[in-house]
């Protein structure tokens, strides 16, 4: 290795004058006073975003009283305005949110939020033909597939994508990180599954959410329904329906949602069982089109957790050390599900490899 | 705890006041920083901090047995015995998930049973360069270059926030003597150090991911979908990319310690200008090239002992600094392409003179390939990448705000210093009114580019 004459240092360069250490606390205060007083409301929301614990807490205690000064001026709607255009995201101001949605409470929920009670018709729609032996007589052709949920739908997207590379599929990835059905306030997956099946019109979807799941849902009254009772669960099971719905575009497409792998928390494990028979019961109208893809037996037979098992005869470390998500090697496992069941509804995904 | 965050805005104005309103009291300031630091990473994992301090306390014993040994062979053993502790430290964390899986393969290859237990290991952020920074603790009292510090000043050594993640690898010898006063509250370089978070900010945020948004994450994620304007666009994006997201990160952490009366080495200087594979590394993370000059290279004998020996040093010393990065073969044959263009630039110094633009062209273009195996999530995918240079299709990724970012950076590292730096020292001579603003309206405008994804973790994060 070539020697380096002398080790240089950041001061070595022409810099500006030296000041005192009062001027240095003077220009952090300034800058973070004016971003108090022009985006005060965004410190307040990202700490209503954040899980529970001491950092939100410490975010909070400056985000509710800068989101409040900044309520009272009109500045933050003109920086907004400025920067829009800055903006990587697309507008998810559509139509579709599950807090727009009127919410009378876990019966209203559970009748699909018409609050009327009344008797669901049930549909062939309900009948996965696999299930009753009957073939359909062509099978479609898989031009667009759409992989998307929270973190736990990466690396599994970016391998379906590889995988399908030859296929001439187009794998649209679109995972929203920290996101969840509960959890509307960094995205509202009813307005985002309406933006994506309108936009991409995919011919499936694969979904696999549920690492942020076991917020409090709004419930009649102000009053709101914690995980993971049964109402809690008839409020998740009436939202991942209706992005069921939505996705599977009146039959046109198949949708592969995945069950969560229990994680290794027992507290999460909780809400991931909630989840899960949310899924399972959410599904039920649709099982001509939505296949519900069952990771917990695979990764966590019996309910207990486990970091590694078999792979094609080896063992393998298949969740990462977060105890939550798959690694690459259980995501490949759980490619292969996919791959399976998308194999038995469309045709030239056979010769895949 | 990552620098662009909500997070870190609350922390550090509150931290930086109680820094410089306790600063003359250093029996109180040291415990505060150090509780400073310690809640800074704690953000990441509370359990990370147990390692940290075990780190301080086994390298802490080690360099006061070291010191009081007058028999040169103990000494010897003992710093052998700390270098082997945090490399095995390192080791647990870093590596043994991928040797296990390594040996076991061979051992199931070779019909052997016994396979080495498998276990999910979290690797704590910013491991590499705490454990560098203890062993140039260690060793340079070993050395008698530094004598052993009191405990609090090595564990503020080791964690003090602004470096505790991502570096830079500042040695024992330029930081513990800046704790040994209290720092001077007449003569803060303020101006450089906003100058360096605004730029720091905006290489990071509106630069590597935007880029690695558009293009860089797509193509390598997936190069069997796209054709050879795309690969080879990705390509350039991607050494654009990884320099604007750790220079941005060291920027930030420099600036950071500035304001805080702390001055850090330099660890970027337009590595995308050298000529030679020689210069690169005094220009691409300049504290581990000189880390692993002084600490690898030069131990095991450097350039004196011949020519075959300087070969098998020049290569040693790039392998193991290609897996530093991590356990992946793609690190090793980034290290290795480095170590055969350090060699044969060794072989022919003096023999062979190109014009200075030919060698600029050809080390750039080779140190852009050379990114593709680091980036790559395996060494069958870069082979994919690079399968792809010959599939000329259309070009689906072409933006001109990618185009012209990407083109943008890598023509200002090749302009003179000199017009940029006037207008760095313009800004920093700025009132501190005016320079608190500037930072508050790049924020602003950097902010408004994240998507609601959030920040993404810097590339080194996870090194």
């Amino acid at each position: 290795m070539a020697t380096v004459e002398r080790d240089p240092f950041i001061l070595d360069r022409p810099t500006g004058r030296r000041l005192r250490a009062r001027d240095a606390i003077v220009c952090v205060f300034v800058a973070a006073l004016l971003l108090v007083l022009l985006e005060g409301e965004s410190i307040r929301s990202s700490g209503e975003r954040m899980d529970a614990g001491i950092q939100r807490d410490a975010v909070l205690a400056v985000g509710k009283p800068a989101g409040w000064l900044a309520e009272q001026l009109p500045l933050a709607d003109a920086v907004d305005e400025v920067t829009a255009y800055l903006s990587p995201d697309g507008d998810l101001s559509g139509e579709g949110g599950f807090d727009a949605a009127p919410v009378a409470g876990p019966a209203a929920a559970a009748s699909g939020g018409t609050g009327g009670g009344a008797s669901v018709p049930i549909t062939t729609d309900s009948f996965d033909p696999t299930e009753l032996g009957t073939r359909t007589a062509k099978l479609p052709q898989l031009g667009t597939l759409l992989v998307t949920g929270d973190s736990l739908a990466q690396p599994l997207d970016v391998q379906l994508a590889r995988r399908l590379a030859g296929d001439g599929v187009q794998t649209v990835r679109d995972a929203h990180l920290g996101t969840g059905v509960s959890k509307t306030g960094i995205v509202d997956w009813g307005v985002l599954s309406t933006q994506q099946a309108k936009d991409r019109e995919p011919d499936a979807v694969v979904m696999f959410m549920g690492a942020n799941e076991g917020f409090p849902f709004p419930g009649a009254g102000g009053k709101a329904i914690e995980c993971c009772g049964p109402d809690w669960a008839v409020v998740y099971a009436t939202r991942a329906r209706r992005m069921m719905d939505t996705y599977r575009r009146r039959g046109a497409a198949r949708v592969y949602w995945l069950t969560l792998p229990l994680p290794r928390d027992p507290r999460q494990q909780a809400i991931a069982r909630t989840v899960n028979a949310a899924i399972e019961v959410a599904a039920q109208p649709y099982r001509s089109q939505v296949r519900v893809l069952d990771m917990a037996s695979v990764f966590t037979p019996g309910g207990r957790y486990r970091a590694a098992q078999d792979v094609g005869g080896r063992k393998t470390i298949v969740r990462r050390p977060d105890g939550v998500h798959l690694n690459e090697a259980g995501s490949d496992v759980a490619m292969g599900i996919v791959l399976q069941r998308l194999r038995a509804d469309f045709a030239t995904l056979g010769r895949s490899r | 705890m990552v620098f662009p965050t909500v997070q870190f805005a609350v922390f550090f104005p509150i931290v930086l006041a109680l820094s410089w309103a306790l600063m003359r009291r250093q029996n109180v300031w040291k415990p505060f920083i150090l509780a400073a630091s310690y809640v800074f990473y704690a953000a990441a994992n509370p359990l990370f901090c147990v390692m940290i301090a075990g780190i301080t306390l086994g390298n802490q014993a080690c360099a006061q047995l070291i010191h009081r040994s007058d028999d040169a062979r103990v000494r010897k053993r003992i710093v052998v015995l700390a270098v082997a502790l945090d490399l095995a430290t390192l080791g647990v964390f870093k590596y043994y998930g991928f040797f296990a899986t390594e040996i076991n393969g061979l051992l199931d290859t070779a019909g052997l049973g016994l396979p080495l237990p498998l276990a999910a290991i979290a690797l704590p952020v910013g491991i590499s360069f705490i454990v560098f920074q203890a062993i140039s603790y260690t060793v340079d009292v070993y050395r008698r270059i530094i004598t052993p510090a009191t405990t609090i000043d090595v564990a503020l050594y080791l964690s003090f926030f602004p470096h505790l993640v991502a570096g830079p690898i500042v040695r024992a010898r330029e930081f513990i003597p800046q704790l040994q006063a209290p720092r001077d509250p007449r003569t803060v370089a303020v101006g450089a150090g906003v100058a360096l978070i605004v730029i720091g900010l905006v290489k990071k945020v509106a630069i590597a991911d935007f880029l690695a948004r558009e293009i860089v994450d797509p193509v390598f994620g997936v190069p069997q979908a796209y054709a050879a304007p795309d690969v080879i666009l990705a390509s350039y994006a991607y050494a654009v990319q990884i320099f604007c997201d750790f220079s941005g990160y060291t920027d930030i952490a420099i600036g950071l310690a500035l304001l805080m009366g702390f001055v850090f080495p330099q660890n970027f200087d337009r590595p995308y200008r050298a000529a030679s594979f020689g210069e690169f590394w005094r220009r691409w993370h300049i504290t581990l090239s000189r880390f692993l000059r002084d600490f690898l290279y030069i131990p095991l004998g450097g350039n004196r002992k011949g020519r075959w020996k300087t070969v098998r040093n020049l290569m040693i010393t790039m392998v193991l600094g290609g897996l530093w990065h991590g356990a992946a073969w793609g690190f090793v044959l980034w290290g290795t392409i480095h170590g055969t263009a350090l060699v044969i630039e060794h072989q022919f110094r003096g023999k062979v003179t190109l014009p200075r633009w030919l060698a600029w062209a050809i080390v750039f273009h080779l140190v852009v390939l050379a990114w593709i195996p680091f980036r790559a999530p395996d060494l069958g995918l870069a082979g994919d990448y690079v399968s792809r240079f010959a599939d000329w299709g259309p070009a689906t990724l072409w933006t001109a705000p990618v185009v012209i970012v990407t083109f943008l950076v890598i023509a200002l590292q090749l302009a003179p210093a000199r017009p940029m730096d006037a207008l760095r020292v313009r800004f920093e001579r700025l009132h501190p009114v005016a320079l608190g603003a500037s930072m508050a309206t790049v924020i602003l405008l950097v902010a408004a580019t994240v998507s609601s994804q959030g920040v993404p973790p810097f590339i080194y994060f996870s090194f």
